[in-house]
């Protein structure tokens, strides 16, 4: 309607001016061969503003007055003189051709003109975007130069990573939810209309969200590059988020490793001195066998509280760090007897016997690090199976593996978690496997069985529901083994 | 507990003084005299002052590292045995210390006795270290002579390579004392060598085979986690506890 009511508009400027024209030119007698150039001057003018509808209306307007007041017979449209005919559809020939020309260079110049401008604000747009910090919490105040720079009535973007909704200016309901369906059909959406307009945001043929506009001016031009834009700047705020995980990641491993180094100072300086002492007070010759008892007794607790420090350490390296095992020929038999003993020695209500049920049990592994899994294994053991039942470490050759066995009655592992004990800091849903413990003690054994070149898993008796069974899988040296 | 049959003087070298005093009045009852430094400092003004012959020193120190000090009391005075007092268990402490010059370590927590045995053995190492040492090797049930190339175990010959012989006999020349790989593939290989980890580990394996009666619970060839290996002497009077007791 806007357009109609422009070029009757511009048709009545030039009716006016051409009867203007017609009427000054008559006046002065001027001759048909004048009247046409003054007449072709307007039209010329009037095509530079008008459009080519109403140029055309006005040449044709401009035809009828020069053959109605200029040509012979006057008042009259017939026209006597071949010449004056051909006169006058050279003019309006010439007219219209001038007209087509100016109008189509002045569209190209307007058209050029809109794109520059549309260019200078995406770049404003652009700079403005990479002026803004990076915001790890969400893409609201990104979105306000949207609105600013580019006077679109509201902008709401989807960003699929975190799943959130980011909306600036008066955003309805409507274009919410336009831009999620936009990325979940991985289309973009076009309603002239309504002047909706969503695009999908894709970053290296990923759709990584969908950003929609309200009141859009040229969206057919302009939400692509902005699509563009949007897109660049999540990506740069997932790397930027990315990166500050990253960093607070490894400031945290840096502070755990400061604070275990302090620790292993703290806690073993006063143990060795408390050690020493223990020791020094057993040597002296005056004291009683009780008394020589006590000192025995503060010495190898002691010993005990510093084998755990050392144990408690290693374990909390070994949850971050690679393993580096330092592989020799043993005989874990003697390793595990050793183990056990300890345990035995330590423990008041559990008991652990060793089965051997193979002839050699000698394995290529590290001594240390197989002592320190299976002390998980048995620390969890005597930790959650029935108080007093006996726990047992069974060795046997299995293949090209000798594997080793703890079994526990008692508090069973429910079938659901089974495969989630060994995860990092998984401490069980049922109350009763909660006792004291970081999370990580499986994690870190089974890690040391793979480094090892074995295995460690859950290996329980379907007809024994009531008891817990781990089996560590340890290699056999390469001459021992069969295909 | 051994008995020291000379006087014997030791310079303990700690920062934390509860520590120093204990390790102190132990030693002291045990016949050793002791003197005590806080820093590494104040242990190199010691030793310049007066000759020990035995310093413990403790790795983790404020200001200058315990390594550093190892360093320069081992310039200064070569005859001194050092055993640097380390409190991580893994790795790289204990191997600088030994390239700093350290004789042994220990770590803590440690028991009086460990100590005690381990002052005891670099004590009798560098007092019988002067001079070109004896020809023939001895430890346990095994002879070896150095001149004839020949080895005997009870009385029985147990025949060598030539290089699992040169291993064997770096390792009974420095009987308990620990023994880095790279100063036992250097010793034995040439000094170009230093990485080739493998080879130390497959003759280590094989000479185990041939000399210990159960070569997965070796009695002679212990290893040092990280570090290297010990030739421990069976019948040595100062033995450490085994490691199973004090793990």
């Amino acid at each position: 309607m806007h357009g109609f009511w422009q070029t009757l508009r511009w048709c009545a400027f030039g009716t006016v001016g051409v009867l203007v024209l017609t009427f000054v030119a008559f006046r002065l007698h001027l001759s048909f061969a004048a009247a046409s150039f003054g007449a072709l001057l307007l039209l010329v003018v009037q095509s530079l503003s008008g459009n080519f509808g109403s140029s055309v209306v006005v040449s044709v307007l401009a035809v009828g007055c020069l053959d109605y007041f200029f040509t012979e017979p006057l008042f009259s449209f017939e026209i006597d003189s071949p010449f004056d005919m051909m006169g006058l559809a050279a003019f309006l020939i010439t007219g219209l051709v001038i007209t087509k020309l100016v109008t189509k260079l002045r569209n190209q110049t307007e058209v050029s003109r809109l794109h520059h401008e549309r260019l200078q604000r995406l770049y404003h747009l652009a700079q403005q975007l990479l002026a803004l910090e990076p915001d790890p919490k969400g893409g609201s105040p990104f979105l306000e130069p949207f609105c600013g720079t580019l006077g679109i009535r509201s902008v709401c973007l989807f960003d699929a990573a975190s799943e959130e909704v980011y909306t600036a200016g008066d955003a309805g309901d409507d274009l919410e939810k336009k831009t999620g369906d936009a990325f979940i059909q991985g289309k973009d959406y076009e309603n002239h209309e309504q002047g909706f307009s969503a695009r999908c945001i894709r970053v290296s043929g990923r759709t990584i969200g969908a950003i929609g506009f309200e009141g859009l001016e040229n969206a057919d031009l302009t939400a692509g590059p902005l699509a563009a834009l949007a897109a660049a700047h999540l990506e740069r705020t997932h790397s930027f988020v990315h990166a500050s995980r990253a960093a607070a990641a490894a400031q945290t491993e840096s502070d755990r490793s400061a604070v275990l180094d302090a620790l292993a100072h703290e806690f073993k300086t006063p143990l060795s001195t408390i050690l020493t002492a223990a020791g020094a007070l057993r040597e002296v010759e005056c004291l009683g066998p009780q008394h020589r008892e006590l000192a025995e007794t503060v010495e190898s607790e002691a010993a005990r509280l510093g084998r755990l420090t050392s144990r408690l350490i290693r374990t909390a390296r070994l949850e971050r760090e690679e393993v580096r095992p330092w592989i020799e020929l043993i005989d874990v038999s003697s390793v595990l007897a050793d183990t056990a003993d300890q345990y035995t020695r330590l423990s008041a209500t559990q008991r652990i016997s060793v089965i051997k049920d193979c002839e050699s049990t000698e394995v290529m592994t590290d001594p240390e690090l197989v002592r320190l899994a299976v002390s998980q294994l048995l620390d969890n053991a005597c930790k959650y199976s029935t108080p007093g039942s006996i726990v047992t470490l069974k060795i046997s050759r299995e293949h090209n593996q000798i594997a080793v066995r703890v079994v526990s009655s008692g508090n069973p592992i429910p079938p659901n978690e089974s495969n989630k004990i060994f995860d990092r800091f998984y401490r069980g849903t049922d109350g009763l496997r909660v006792g004291a413990g970081s999370g990580v003690g499986l994690f870190v054994a089974r890690k040391i069985a793979l480094a090892l070149g074995g295995g460690l898993d859950l290996d329980n008796d379907p007809g024994a529901p009531e008891g817990t069974i781990f089996r560590l899988g340890l290699p056999v040296p390469e001459s021992e083994r069969v295909e | 507990m051994i008995t020291l049959t000379q006087p014997c003087s030791v310079l303990v070298v700690d920062d934390e003084p509860a520590l120093r005093k204990t390790i102190r009045a132990s030693l002291a009852a045990s016949g050793f005299s002791v003197e005590e430094a806080g820093t590494g400092a104040e242990a190199l003004g010691a030793v310049k002052q007066r000759p020990f012959d035995l310093v413990l020193l403790d790795v983790n120190m404020p200001g200058a590292s315990g390594i550093e000090a190892c360093r320069q009391i081992r310039a200064f005075a070569p005859g001194t045995g050092i055993i640097m007092v380390t409190v991580r268990d893994a790795e790289d402490d204990k191997v600088q210390a030994l390239e700093a010059g350290a004789d042994d370590y220990v770590t803590k927590p440690f028991r009086l006795r460990e100590l005690v045995a381990r002052l005891g053995a670099v004590l009798r190492r560098t007092r019988t270290d002067i001079g070109e040492g004896p020809r023939v090797l001895q430890a346990g049930d095994l002879k070896m002579d150095l001149d004839r190339g020949q080895l005997w175990k009870a009385g029985r010959q147990i025949h060598l390579s030539p290089t699992e012989f040169d291993l064997l006999a770096v390792m009974m020349k420095n009987q308990d004392a620990p023994l880095t790989h790279v100063k036992l593939l250097r010793g034995v290989w040439g000094p170009e060598y230093g990485d080739e980890l493998e080879y130390l580990r497959t003759y280590i394996r094989m000479l185990r085979k041939k000399i210990e009666d159960d070569p997965a619970r070796p009695q002679y060839i212990q290893t040092e986690p990280w570090v290297g290996y010990r030739f421990r002497n069976p019948s040595d009077p100062d033995q450490p506890p085994s490691s199973a007791d004090d793990e």
